[in-house]
């Protein structure tokens, strides 16, 4: 790990607010994520995730992000997460008999071969001590404002392919998983679409016999079933 | 909207493509039953080819003056390369398409929504041939993929489907996680995220944060090959293809390798092209590697789309050949292997989804025996396209290996030249395996025959074979085309 | 003046958060949700790294990064869900390990 020349100096001295609300943070971090891959209940898991979701915005704050990490408590675990949990009752699987056997050998060592080479090239060089690193700015005003005003303009191509993107996840949720079932009855738009007045109402010209009753209405043959259907 | 540096004509193809999908989605709604497969079949074949012809306008000419721009807020840029590639993609699409109607009809898979996702995701590849930084280049990759994802598990009855779509999804965003990390570093080392503007802040910054730069380059370059389907990132690949639906299979092989190689070009040639010294060797295991695994375990597959995933990780493994040349005339051999590649997939994939017939899927090797005695010209097509992948002069896959060999040997690497070629000799056997099961074997006692494909579908076969033969015989167009394409990303 | 949270700490969180994520793909092959949840982990990483430069760099275009990646990886997730509900329905099991119609 790089020492900044600053902390070296300031080592003994009492820790700031922010690196012990920093640590604390990384800690429930660390650990909930590290107890997602491992339980075996996978409700604990989702559960979890939302713990690691909530400690990474609490560490966002440490960075002066405050819109994204509203955003990540808001969207995140008010909306993905839920569906998550969503999807794992609907499932209904039999969730506790999954338990991990093969494997571990293997991502252990994918991991710590990740680990090392991340570890080894953020030691390497003079990376971290990069001039323009060392002087972040104090809290850099009006986060929020900050992001309107580029997303809205700046970046208004890259925001129409997200919309874009979104309608494709719409389309594709619901191509994928919505059932025709046989029980229950649809409308079909195009036949909507094509229904003409003739086709629905017929006007019966019939010889008056009394003299208030001059035409009946009559439905057509599908009405008159899904009414007899419905009683 | 609008304001300088804005211009929204540059993105015409775009924009045409994505009104495509909406019309396809409302039509879908509003036809009327008997006549919606018809009108959203040709419509979106349709769409697919005045998109191309709508790109093509990039390509000198047309109101553009033939240079590189940048527009829409420096997001997106239009040049003669972008051009080609868009044009290039949106013809494997639509040729896609052409030859998927019959399967999807016989599957009941024939919907709008298969239609519209299928659109989308040739808006995510334009998307990427355009991007001029590492957002719409993100963004597009996603808009492609998911929409990928969808197509596999549209078919939802087919077990078999569903699964290869969990397994292409599970490996998709392994991918794009292990690419955004690699970009989140190269951010940090250099605090640009645009493409140009990463590569100038490289060569202005002297050497400074290198082993930053070099752990962000694996890291995307992990991701890219995932994409591309090079060894050792093929794992997903067979299975998917065998997998997924046949016309599915055929639209996943050729259009979005195109925008995988333009990806892998935006990356490594223009962003980080000053660090050619560290992923030149990094290209040169996962070359040998593709080639090496594509070739040899194809000849111990039964059935064909599991074959011809092989050889798509072959093919994956010459167009990384041809980047990591790395100079212009490497460019423009990947460029013109992928457009080749492109073309020999659809037709042979085509060919696969066609004669899988009605949703029944009829992809094994045996099942092909004996083909040229009642599908004469499938037969036929099928057999110059062998010819074509295995690289047999006169077709147009020996151009394209060819001029890809010349970049390797021009760029010093004669023993990668000559390592490509043995390993391209070994493959040569399962192309040529398929050819003599379809004219000199019998088949199978007791096994029910391949329908006879109708006249329509020979036709459309024979054009692309035709196409094949064609261009093996006059690439000096295409290859001129390339050759400006590369001199102008 | 004491010591605040460096770009270092900051690093070395997503790293280990990224590490994790990568290692629960290949730990749990058997279960898809929590497959996708490692996924979820490793962008999370993505996002510390992105936001912790933007920070240090004090370039408001790393948040507006991850403000996209926010919105792909909310749209991933419901495809991804959508999908895996496909898969169950013809199978009532969410365990890979019964899927065996595919080599490899």
């Amino acid at each position: 790990m790089v020492e900044y020349g600053e902390e070296k100096k300031l080592r003994g001295t009492v820790p700031s607010f922010a690196l012990i609300v920093f640590y604390a943070f990384s800690a429930v971090l660390l650990c909930a994520a590290l107890g997602v891959i491992l339980v075996r209940n996978t409700v604990h898991a989702a559960l979890l995730l939302v713990l690691a979701f909530v400690a990474s915005a609490g560490v966002w704050m440490l960075l002066f992000a405050e819109f994204l990490a509203i955003v990540l408590v808001l969207v995140y675990v008010g909306a993905v997460m839920v569906l998550f949990l969503f999807v794992l009752m609907m499932l209904d699987a039999n969730l506790e008999s999954l338990r991990s056997g093969r494997g571990r050998f293997l991502s252990a060592a994918v991991a710590l071969l990740v680990a090392a080479q991340i570890a080894a090239a953020l030691n390497r060089d003079s990376f971290l001590q990069l001039p323009r690193f060392e002087a972040p700015a104090e809290a850099a005003g009006d986060n929020t404002r900050l992001l309107g005003s580029v997303v809205y303009t700046e970046y208004a191509y890259p925001f129409e392919l997200a919309a874009v993107l979104l309608l494709v996840a719409m389309v594709a949720a619901v191509a994928l998983s919505l059932r025709r079932r046989k029980d229950v009855k649809y409308t079909d738009p195009a036949v909507q679409m094509r229904a003409s007045p003739a086709g629905r109402v017929r006007l019966v010209d019939m010889p008056s016999e009394k003299p208030p009753q001059t035409a009946t209405v009559e439905t057509n043959k599908t009405t008159e079933k899904r009414k007899g259907e419905k009683q | 909207m609008g304001g300088a540096g804005f211009q929204v004509g540059y993105a015409g193809a775009e924009m045409f493509v994505f009104l495509a999908a909406c019309a396809v989605l409302l039509g879908d709604l509003f036809l009327p039953a008997e006549r919606r497969g018809a009108v959203l079949h040709w419509g979106a074949i349709g769409a697919c080819v005045l998109t191309a012809g709508i790109a093509w306008t990039g390509f000198g000419g047309g109101g553009f003056d033939g240079e590189p721009a940048i527009a829409l807020n420096g997001f997106f840029v239009s040049s003669p390369f972008t051009a080609l590639m868009k044009t290039a993609v949106m013809l494997s699409v639509g040729g896609s398409l052409l030859f998927s109607r019959r399967y999807l009809e016989g599957a009941g898979m024939l919907c709008g929504e298969y239609y519209a996702l299928a659109l989308t995701s040739s808006l995510g590849m334009l998307v990427m041939v355009s991007a001029a930084h590492l957002l719409p280049l993100y963004i597009g990759l996603e808009l492609m993929s998911l929409s990928l994802y969808a197509l596999i598990a549209l078919d939802r009855d087919n077990l078999r489907a569903s699964e290869s779509a969990i397994k292409y999804f599970v490996l998709g965003a392994l991918a794009s996680g292990l690419f955004l990390y690699g970009a989140s570093i190269i951010y940090g080392a250099t605090g640009e995220l645009g493409i140009a503007e990463i590569a100038a802040r490289i060569i202005s910054g002297g050497g400074e944060a290198r082993a930053a730069l070099g752990l962000g380059l694996v890291f995307m370059l992990a991701g890219v090959a995932f994409k591309i389907g090079a060894a050792p990132f093929h794992m997903w690949l067979p299975d998917v293809y065998q997998g997924a639906p046949a016309p599915v299979t055929l639209f996943i092989a050729a259009a979005p390798k195109i925008a995988a190689m333009v990806m892998m070009l935006r990356v490594l040639v223009e962003a980080l092209g000053v660090l050619e010294s560290d992923w030149r060797p990094m290209l040169i295991i996962l070359a040998v590697a593709s080639l090496a695994v594509g070739n040899i375990t194809a000849i111990v597959q039964t059935n064909i789309k599991r074959m011809l995933a092989y050889s798509a990780i072959a093919h994956s493994g010459f167009i990384v050949l041809g980047v990591l040349a790395g100079d212009d005339a490497g460019v423009a051999a990947a460029v013109f292997y992928v457009i080749a590649y492109a073309l020999m997939t659809v037709g042979g994939f085509g060919a696969v989804a066609l004669l899988a017939g009605e949703g029944k899927e009829r992809a094994e090797l045996s099942d092909i025996k004996g083909l040229a005695a009642n599908n004469g010209v499938a037969a036929a097509v099928l057999m110059v396209l062998m010819f074509s992948m295995a690289g047999i002069p006169p077709v147009v896959g020996f151009a394209a290996k060819l001029s890809v060999l010349q970049a390797v040997l021009a760029a010093g690497l004669p023993w990668l030249a000559v390592v490509a070629v043995l390993l391209s000799v070994v493959g040569a056997f399962y192309y040529l395996r398929v050819v003599k099961l379809m004219y000199f074997d019998l088949p199978e006692k007791g096994a029910v025959a391949l329908p006879v494909l109708p006249r329509g579908a020979q036709a459309s076969l024979a054009a692309v074979g035709a196409l094949v033969l064609l261009l093996g015989i006059f690439p000096g167009k295409l290859l001129a085309a390339c050759e400006t394409a590369a001199r102008l990303l | 003046m004491s010591a605040a949270p460096g770009l270092s700490h900051f690093l070395i969180l997503a790293a280990a958060l990224f590490v994790i994520g990568v290692a629960g793909i290949f730990v749990n092959r058997r279960n898809i949700l929590v497959i996708l949840m490692s996924v979820e982990l490793m962008l999370l990483a993505v996002n510390m790294n992105f936001v912790a430069f933007s920070r240090f760099l004090n370039d408001i275009h790393g948040q507006v990064f991850v403000f996209f990646i926010l919105t792909v990886a909310a749209a991933e997730s419901a495809i991804g869900l959508a999908i895996l509900v496909v898969a169950f329905r013809g199978r009532r099991s969410i365990n890979i390990e019964d899927w065996k119609n595919l080599r490899g």
